[in-house]
């Protein structure tokens, strides 16, 4: 099917604001909006977007697709298209823009480090671990840095939330020595947290899910 | 100019392990073309192998490896690699890495194929991606310097050893010489020289034509792995790990067709034979719609499937619009996995003076013919560690390298006039997308899982004329930031070189081995074969040698399954 895409370009060499540009593209319903963009790139090949994997699981491909981030890769375009044509695609907000849809990733990084973001083992863990709690660090921890739920945050300049994410995980895990004591250190308030948490699933890309029982135990 | 004493390139599970490993001792920086958790290692789903049961052995590993390997392994490296093994992911786990446990509390073990035991250390089917992640939290720990989204153009050389690199920075749209002591190259490999391949878009072989034009040397080129199970169409992989949990294969009547090709393993047996299996199967008509066959979970349960395979089951309903856990998966091979590259020795050490490999780039051949599923996840681990323990303990006592202010500046005003300055190509019809869509397409038409002397020539011959299309080609120009025209006509580039040296290899090895398959040569022939192929650069093109396998405790034999 022939898909109009109207995507923003920014050239700050060139541009003093971002602007659309349209293209038609010739795909098919299950195909990605990923695969969408890679196909207007062969018409312009100066139009500038990350990609790695094309699976869903680097985080490369992020932007604003209709209004939303979400991962290109993992949107298809007959959902695209189905809230109606054109498709449009724009760099994730709350970022800085640099290029067409690149956005400045430094600083998100560069957040993760506030919250100790390692592994400090305890001393006397012993190499063991119930399969259930195993399988409780598993879900929090395939996090892809992907900076969606960052870019859909109003409040995400001071709670960061996939720093957030990996401090919760990492107050979960057995081996730390840190562990609950983690929520606090944090210095979000935990109402905060918990309406962060409950809203996660629904804004992350992978559906990261973390029970608030990690909460209570912080606090107490 | 910046200096560091070592130099890492690439920030996968090879390069972070690497820079682990030197963080400390000698100064050390990671440059990756992708952020470090952006590596195609994340996206590994099925395992590390290591031998942690007390009922499994070194010895079966090591001989599990040799076997898969069709005899072409080095046994001196792959007993490296077993026997560092377990150490490494006892490292991992203390490092954090949320292993998959068993009902005892230790870490759980699954199936790959060609295993005689189940020995793939795991975490559900997100394995390569919590390891990758790990690292680099310890990376941030370390305080360890990274250059994201910077590009090794070239391996700078004076007087026969090596003293730093070209880089050009995507963000800035300006090159940069990095100068070092010691390079190691973690670069991955270089699926996307096939149309069909399950690797992402960064896999451009980089690393192994930059070294090669460095003058490394490049071994085995011409074992390609092809993956058996990838998503019908999109090729996205279906991890091993599906049969490992007890998947069964059926063609378009129904049949559990492995029965016919490896009555004692099924579908577990190694990757090479489930692939021909498939290829067969679809070739002689009992493919779905001629195209495809289904792996079928549908008997394992929905549990199950949640719980050790949520990605596949993620990846099949998105990508193929089918839940697995109550519909079989359309599938077909596709290129995976490269088992040559620049050629190493157990320390990551090639033979250019100051440059290391490790990881998918290198060619330590612990895989030799055939790669078994697990075994290069922990590739990526030990050797990786290994260079980086290397690096360290030579780099500070090294001197920094000479250089004559002229080799510099001739590579700089080279790159400078390819990169920065308007197009001296004369414009022309054709474009950088069509030569590699003709590339990829020869390469999985006619240098795939069966190959013929004539379509094997015939590629090399088109090839060729690709080489000479690519000469004349505009570059896209420069400068501005994030100009992916421009690095995808490099790695156009690079593909290029490495394709014709798969497709001549592929043609000059008259046997099947492993991976290597010809229908006018179905048997394996030790009496002439049973050799590695060096490849080097010579102004007339690639050259090729023959090299020797290092044999130590199994002697070859046939390997039936
Ligand atoms: C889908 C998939 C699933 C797999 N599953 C398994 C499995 O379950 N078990 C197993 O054992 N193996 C598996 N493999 C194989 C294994 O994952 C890879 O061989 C391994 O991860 C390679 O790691 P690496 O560190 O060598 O390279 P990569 O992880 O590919 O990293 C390469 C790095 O080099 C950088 N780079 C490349 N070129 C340049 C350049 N020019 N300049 C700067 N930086 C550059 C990249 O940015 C990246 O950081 C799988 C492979 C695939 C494709
Ligand atoms: S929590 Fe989800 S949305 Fe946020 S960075 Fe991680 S994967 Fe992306
Ligand atoms: S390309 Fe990796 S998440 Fe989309």
């Amino acid at each position: 099917m022939d898909v109009v895409l109207k995507i923003s370009r920014f050239d700050p060499g060139m541009d003093t604001a971002p602007r659309f540009q349209r293209f038609v593209v010739g795909v098919e319903p299950n195909q990605t909006v990923l695969d969408a963009l890679l196909c207007a790139w062969r018409q312009d090949i100066g139009l500038s977007f990350r990609r790695s994997c094309r699976s869903a699981i680097c985080g490369s491909c992020a932007v604003r697709i209709n209004g939303r981030p979400a991962l290109a890769c993992q949107t298809l375009m007959e959902k695209a298209v189905a809230e109606g044509e054109p498709v449009t695609i724009e760099p994730l907000p709350h970022f800085k823009l640099l290029k067409d849809l690149v956005v400045d990733l430094e600083p998100f990084f560069e957040s993760l480090k506030a919250v100790v973001p390692w592994l400090i083992l305890r001393e006397d863990y012993g190499g063991r671990m119930s399969p259930e709690v195993a399988r409780s660090l598993e879900h929090p921890a395939t996090c892809i840095l992907c900076g969606v739920c960052e870019a859909d945050s109003e409040t995400s300049e001071t709670l960061h939330p996939a720093g957030l994410v990996k401090a919760l995980r990492l107050a979960r895990d057995p081996r730390d020595a840190l562990g609950a004591h983690r929520i606090r250190l944090l210095q979000v308030p935990v109402e905060v947290l918990r309406l962060f948490v409950r809203e996660l699933p629904d804004k992350c890309p992978k559906g990261i899910e973390i029970t608030d029982d990690i909460l209570r135990r912080g606090v107490t | 100019m910046i200096m560091h004493e070592v130099l890492i390139v690439g920030g996968g599970l090879a390069g972070l392990m690497a820079a682990m490993n030197v963080s400390g001792k000698a100064d050390a920086a990671v440059l990756s073309k992708v952020y470090p958790t952006r590596s195609h290692s994340g996206a590994a789903q099925g395992g590390f192998n290591a031998v942690m049961g007390e009922d499994d052995s070194i010895e079966a590993h090591v001989f599990d490896t040799v076997k898969g390997s069709d005899y072409l392994g080095d046994q001196e490296a792959i007993e490296v690699l077993c026997s560092d093994g377990p150490r490494v992911i006892l490292d991992l786990e203390r490092m954090g890495v949320p292993w998959t446990r068993a009902e005892d509390g230790r870490i759980a073990q699954r199936s790959l194929g060609g295993a005689g035991f189940p020995r793939a250390c795991f975490a559900a089917d997100f394995s390569g991606h919590v390891v990758l992640h790990t690292l680099y939290e310890q990376a941030l720990k370390r305080g360890v310097k990274t250059y994201p989204e910077w590009h090794l153009l070239e391996i700078l050389v004076d007087k026969g050893r090596v003293f730093g690199a070209v880089i050009y920075d995507l963000a800035r749209a300006r090159l940069e010489v990095i100068r070092a002591k010691r390079i190691v190259l973690a670069t991955g490999g270089y699926g996307r020289a096939f149309l069909k391949t399950t690797n992402g878009h960064a896999n451009t072989g980089d690393g192994m034509a930059i070294a090669y034009r460095a003058g490394a040397v490049l071994s085995d080129m011409e074992f390609v792995q092809f993956h058996p199970t990838t998503l019908y169409g999109t090729n996205i992989l279906i991890s091993e790990a599906a049969r490992g949990e007890g998947g069964y294969l059926r063609n378009a009547l129904g049949e559990r067709f492995m029965a016919e090709y490896a009555p004692g393993k099924m579908e577990l047996a190694p990757r090479d034979v489930v692939a021909r299996a498939i290829f067969k199967e679809i070739k002689e008509g009992r493919g779905f719609e001629g195209h495809y066959v289904h792996l079928d979970l549908t008997h394992l349960g929905e549990r199950l499937v949640a719980e050790r395979l949520p990605q596949v089951r993620d990846l099949a309903i998105r990508y193929s619009g089918v839940d697995p856990a109550r519909v079989p998966m359309p599938i077909e091979p596709a290129q995976h996995y490269s088992m040559g590259g620049v050629r190493t020795d157990v320390w990551g050490m090639t033979g250019l003076e100051g440059l290391m490999a490790a990881g998918e780039v290198a060619n330590v051949s612990v895989h030799g013919a055939n790669r078994l599923g697990g075994n290069s996840l922990l590739e990526t681990v030990v050797f990786g560690a290994r260079a980086g323990r290397k690096a360290a303990e030579l780099a500070p006592g090294e001197p920094w390298p000479d250089v004559s202010s002229n080799t510099v500046k001739d590579a700089l005003d080279r790159w400078n006039r390819l990169c920065l300055a308007p197009s001296a190509h004369s414009r022309s019809d054709d474009d950088q997308f069509a030569v590699r869509r003709e590339m990829a397409t020869i390469m999985t038409n006619q240098v795939g899982v069966f190959r013929t002397g004539v379509e094997l020539e015939d590629a090399v011959a088109r090839l060729e004329g690709l080489r000479k299309r690519y000469r004349d080609l505009p570059v896209p120009v420069g400068p501005q930031p994030f100009n992916y025209g421009l690095m995808d006509y490099i790695e156009v580039g690079h593909l290029l070189d490495l394709s014709e040296i798969i497709a001549r290899g592929a043609l000059a090895r008259r046997e099947s081995r492993g991976a290597h398959y010809r229908l006018d040569f179905p048997q394996r022939d030790d009496r002439n074969w049973l050799h590695h192929t060096f490849a080097h650069t010579t102004d007339r093109g690639p050259e090729f040698s023959a090299g020797p396998v290092s044999i130590t405790r199994f002697q070859p034999q046939e390997r039936g399954y």
